[in-house]
């Protein structure tokens, strides 16, 4: 059921990236959809699931987007497993933390495909770090946005999962 | 046999660990297809195969409402538009015979001067689907595939000029890469002086040409066309203006190239189905 659930939020966020290329080429230099999407299930957090989120939603974006193929995967996965690691320790729920992970996992997600490129291709790109803050606050003003619609109108929680006992 | 409780907290970073590694192993693999310019990796394509039906759809949609709307304002203005068409046919009527007449004359002068018909290449309409303009990567997904006879290298242009080349297919779409990527290169020479040069996306809106001795007669606003020299565009495709052109640190001038391609507003484009030069002959060393 979790991972059904997680399919339509792949779907939906695979739609609205279409739909924003259509109408707008630029929009995913301002908002990752399925960075929330990630981020949501992670905010569960359950690591395995949180890692192969990771891979899906990254998978997808990396088919529908110019990029080196698994690069969003890999960023992904990485704070995918960052939440869900803090997640499995530390109860984060309400609109607020899951912003301020999704600012967190924005910044995160831009460094590490700043690094991975600069490691992969010969030829090296600039990092934009006004682009980058932008990013991320837009990314976590909608992603907020859309929890509290989930939690107002569905009753909708981040995804459960068990949570291990800190040692 | 108990599993050590130390054990179990563990096996997730494990999983991880492997998941990145085999993640890096993908990228490595599809970074050096990037740069030799052939198929990707059929992990991409199966992963792209499986989800066409979302842009697909969402395509469709927005078309269907565009068109409603679009007929509506169209079938007031037709109206007007009748009226005035009806007009314009009495005088084109005699404009076309005058035009006929013409044409006779210019037919049996080319055949004097001995003109070979103009050279024409299989082409594809197809339709952008998706556009990705955001970051250093450049791309544009397509609605036409292998099915339509699309393949890997075709390249790609739309009525003001070069878009840019086909680096994947699956049967029913393919992926364009954009000359404005910053791992896209194509041989061009300036319209005015037939110099040529290396254009390569600079990963913004624009793109540099490069290997131009800083020696030679370059200006802002000259023309940019394809040279034909590199395999894949045919040759005199409009690619677009000199904006910039300064000394450079070395040998060669930093030139900047605008496109003459607004990617913002790309919609139909046209696929050309350009002759490929085979791989040995590509490969051959003596």
């Amino acid at each position: 059921m979790r991972w059904l659930r997680f399919a339509i939020g792949l779907l939906i966020a695979l739609t609205l990236h279409s739909l924003l290329d259509s109408f707008y080429p630029n929009a995913l230099a301002f908002f990752n959809p399925y960075l929330i999407l990630v981020i949501y299930y992670a905010m569960g957090g359950n690591l395995v699931g949180a890692i192969f989120a990771g891979i899906a939603a990254g998978l997808v974006q990396d088919a529908y987007s110019g990029a080196i193929f698994g690069l969003h995967a890999f960023s992904l996965t990485v704070i995918a497993y960052i939440v869900a690691y803090i997640n499995s320790r530390l109860v984060l729920r309400g609109t607020l933390p899951f912003g301020a992970c999704l600012f967190g996992g924005s910044i995160v997600n831009d460094l590490v495909i700043f690094i991975m490129v600069n490691i992969l291709l010969k030829q090296r790109i600039e990092m934009f770090e006004q682009e980058m803050i932008v990013k991320a606050i837009f990314t976590s003003l909608f992603g907020m946005l859309v929890y509290q619609l989930l939690t107002l109108f569905l009753r909708e929680e981040p995804i459960e999962a068990a949570r291990r006992p800190a040692y | 046999m108990a599993v050590p409780v130390d054990v179990i907290p563990r096996r997730p970073t494990l999983l991880f660990i492997v998941v990145l590694s085999l993640l890096f192993v993908l990228m490595s693999l599809s970074t050096r297809t990037r740069y030799v310019g052939e198929t990707r990796t059929m992990f991409e394509r199966t992963v792209m195969t499986i989800f066409s039906p979302v842009p697909k759809a969402v395509n469709w949609v927005g078309q269907s409402a565009s068109d409603t709307y679009h007929g509506y304002l169209d079938m007031r203005r037709a109206v007007n538009e009748n009226f005035t068409l009806h007009q314009k046919v009495i005088d084109l009527t005699a404009e076309n015979l005058k035009l006929r007449q013409s044409e006779g004359d210019l037919k049996r002068l080319r055949s004097l001067l001995g003109y070979a018909d103009e050279f024409s290449m299989p082409t594809t309409m197809a339709q952008a689907v998706m556009l990705d303009t955001a970051g250093a990567f450049k791309s544009m997904i397509i609605d036409r595939g292998s099915n339509a006879g699309i393949q890997v290298n075709d390249a790609v242009v739309n009525a003001n000029g070069l878009i840019g080349r086909v680096v994947l297919t699956t049967r029913d779409l393919a992926k364009v890469q954009l000359v404005t990527d910053s791992n896209s290169s194509a041989g061009v020479l300036i319209e005015r002086t037939r110099r040529q040069g290396v254009l390569r996306g600079d990963g913004g809106a624009a793109a540099q040409l490069y290997d131009v001795p800083s020696l030679a007669d370059v200006q802002a606003g000259d023309n940019v066309l394809s040279a034909g020299i590199d395999g894949i565009y045919p040759k005199g495709i409009p690619v677009g203006v000199i904006v910039k052109a300064d000394k450079g640190q070395d040998l060669f001038k930093a030139i900047i190239v605008k496109p003459s391609v607004d990617f913002g507003s790309i919609e139909e484009v046209i696929v050309l189905h350009t002759r490929k030069i085979p791989n040995d002959v590509v490969r051959y060393t003596p």
